[in-house]
């Protein structure tokens, strides 16, 4: 990362691509840290907050959003062109995201249903993470991001060290908080395949995980049918069983199966 | 030995008067089967009759994330350690529990010590709790000779009934049971501890017909079991096991940084040998890639690693780590199986 060196203060941009914006929408959510954040670097291009644009390179580039038509791509390949660091920002840029759930249709029935008869003027491609399509220098996954860990690849940035994103189940950081396993309330969840990171911030407020930060590289692939058959979870999970899991598991995982 | 009488219906009146001299903790109930130790405020929250803890009551000797160190780069590194020592009472510990903190004393004593585990157990006040009967089919307690007491509590407590025999096993236990004038046991109440004691020689048996004496013998031989492939068949890598177990003990150190990028800290935290990272060095080489390495590395560091170095098996038999596994990997059949195999 050495050729890549940051000035003291990076000019920082934000930019969004297919998303719902509401990652960007978390770092107002950072409260004092904020402050902190904005002594340490400067922020030229924020769409959300500021109306002012910035015509020279950048530092920092934080992606929000997956990549879903040629126009996307070409905008990408740009910005990429511009900025020394570039960051995947929450799972839609860094997975692909839910608007990967588009790749299990074939693209022109999804257009047509999408903009209607008038479908051909619309271009549509299969959605891509934002490293399918650029180099990606650092990942921060969720949905959306977890502020916390965000603040934690900021420093890194800043350092021009590497961040690497946990590698172990959601389950891992969930034990260590105590939480009742939900499989022990007998609700599916997402934890065992899922990367931590999250500090398992659904399921220590009661909901389930929904796998937003993708799978861990190495999932354990067959153990579906082991957790239902010991939790004996519920008539309609034991007749889907691991094909329903696999289902929530393409939620936010589909795009990365486009070569 | 001294033995004292606690009468259940004073119990609150017990725990009033530990909390005006420290924190208590204590079995809550969390739902779903599962209890935790947590704060309490008064004994109606205690469940006397509890299933082991989620996390055992280790994590109030090496709490999962502690902070060590702060740090200042400033020309040079300017380091100060911190270390804490809140004093806890610890109430309702089962012998399984008691047990593994004794493992871990082991361990945190052999040199170098570690300060942060030794002040912080210098103010816990640990309150034994027997187990009358088995908690659920997990336990193995029996079979590891952890289901009575045998040490490392300042008072430990025997339900008989209306009441708790309590044996006072430490200076700091003694001084609170005088503080608040508890009765000595009488002859009728130390008969009745007997029976009990009696009773469980009934209950308690070993669990898996496999003679203890022949476990380092076994597991001699099971290296190439095929039992670790089945088990990794099952394993999800989520580190449920270890962070249950009351015996495991590794972690990890993160250095973090403040946003000046000149001062952060250290924190320590647990750690999992199942992760498929632990063992990952740099340039990428793991040395225990495999999950059926890593399951049998973790069961060899009950077993065999232990016996061979502290003379001790590193299994309290509290069933923690089959209760929590998601995909019903189960200790017990693993022993079982690996008898079998090597025809003991």
């Amino acid at each position: 990362m050495a050729k890549n060196k940051i000035s003291e203060k990076p000019k920082v941009a934000f930019f969004d691509f297919a998303c719902c914006e509401g990652c960007q929408l978390q770092i107002a959510n950072l409260g004092e840290t904020l402050l902190d954040v904005l002594g340490a670097v400067d922020v030229v291009e924020f769409r959300e907050v500021m109306s002012e644009k910035w015509d020279k390179d950048y530092d920092v580039v934080f992606i929000e959003g997956s990549i879903g038509d040629k126009h996307a791509e070409e905008r990408l390949k740009k910005i990429r062109e511009r900025a020394k660091v570039l960051v995947a920002y929450g799972s839609c840029a860094a997975l692909g995201g839910v608007n990967g759930m588009k790749n299990g249709f074939e693209i022109d029935e999804i257009r047509r249903y999408v903009y209607g008869d008038k479908y051909s003027y619309f271009d549509s491609k299969p959605t891509k993470a934002v490293d399918q399509v650029v180099k990606v220098d650092y990942y921060i996954y969720g949905c959306p991001v977890y502020l916390p860990e965000v603040v934690e690849v900021i420093k890194c940035i800043l350092k021009g060290v590497a961040y690497s994103v946990p590698d172990k189940p959601v389950c891992a950081e969930c034990k260590l908080n105590e939480n009742v396993c939900l499989y022990d309330k007998g609700v599916v969840c997402l934890g065992p395949w899922t990367k931590a990171g999250c500090n398992s911030w659904c399921t220590s407020n009661g909901n389930i995980c929904y796998g937003c930060r993708g799978l861990v590289s190495n999932p354990a692939k067959n153990q579906a049918n082991d957790i239902i058959k010991k939790y004996n979870v519920n008539e309609k999970i034991k007749v889907l069983g691991e094909e329903l899991m696999k289902k929530k598991i393409e939620m936010y995982n589909k795009a990365k199966e486009v070569k | 030995m001294k033995y004292h009488i606690l009468e259940k219906k004073n119990l609150d009146c017990f725990i009033k008067n530990l909390l005006k001299k420290m924190k208590v903790v204590a079995p809550v109930e969390r739902g779903s089967g599962n209890y935790s130790f947590a704060e309490i405020s008064s004994a109606d929250e205690i469940k006397c009759d509890y299933v082991p803890t989620i996390l055992p009551p280790k994590k109030y000797f090496m709490p999962q994330r502690e902070k060590i160190m702060d740090f200042k780069e400033d020309g040079d590194v300017k380091e100060s350690c911190y270390i804490d020592g809140e004093k806890i009472a610890v109430f309702g510990v089962h012998t399984c529990d008691l047990s593994g903190l004794q493992c871990l004393n082991i361990v945190f004593n052999d040199k170098p010590v570690d300060h942060n585990f030794l002040m912080r157990k210098e103010n816990l006040f640990m309150i034994g709790l027997e187990c009358n009967k088995y908690c659920d089919e997990y336990a193995s307690c029996a079979l590891v000779n952890a289901h009575l007491p045998n040490g490392g509590y300042d008072l430990f407590l025997t339900d008989i009934g209306d009441k708790f025999v309590i044996n006072v096993n430490t200076q700091d236990g003694e001084d609170f049971v005088e503080s608040i004038k508890l009765p000595q046991a009488s002859a009728k109440d130390m008969s009745e501890l007997e029976k009990i004691r009696e009773e469980k020689k009934k209950i308690f048996k070993n669990e898996i017909d496999v003679e203890p004496s022949k476990i380092p013998q076994i597991f001699e031989k099971s290296y190439n079991s095929k039992v670790w492939e089945e088990v990794a068949n099952k394993c999800l890598s989520c580190g449920n096991c270890t962070n249950v177990c009351p015996t495991c003990y590794c972690f990890d150190m993160e250095d973090t940084l403040n946003l000046d990028l000149k001062s952060g800290e250290r924190i320590r935290k647990w750690d999992s040998c199942q992760f498929e990272t632990f063992a990952r060095v740099a340039g990428g080489e793991n040395f225990r890639e495999e999950r059926s390495m890593r399951q049998r590395h973790r069961v060899y560091r009950k077993f065999k690693f232990p016996v061979d170095k502290f003379n001790r098996f590193f299994c309290t038999g509290c069933g923690r780590c089959s209760r929590t596994c998601m995909a019903g990997i189960n200790l017990k059949e693993i022993l079982v199986k690996l008898a079998e195999e090597v025809k003991f």
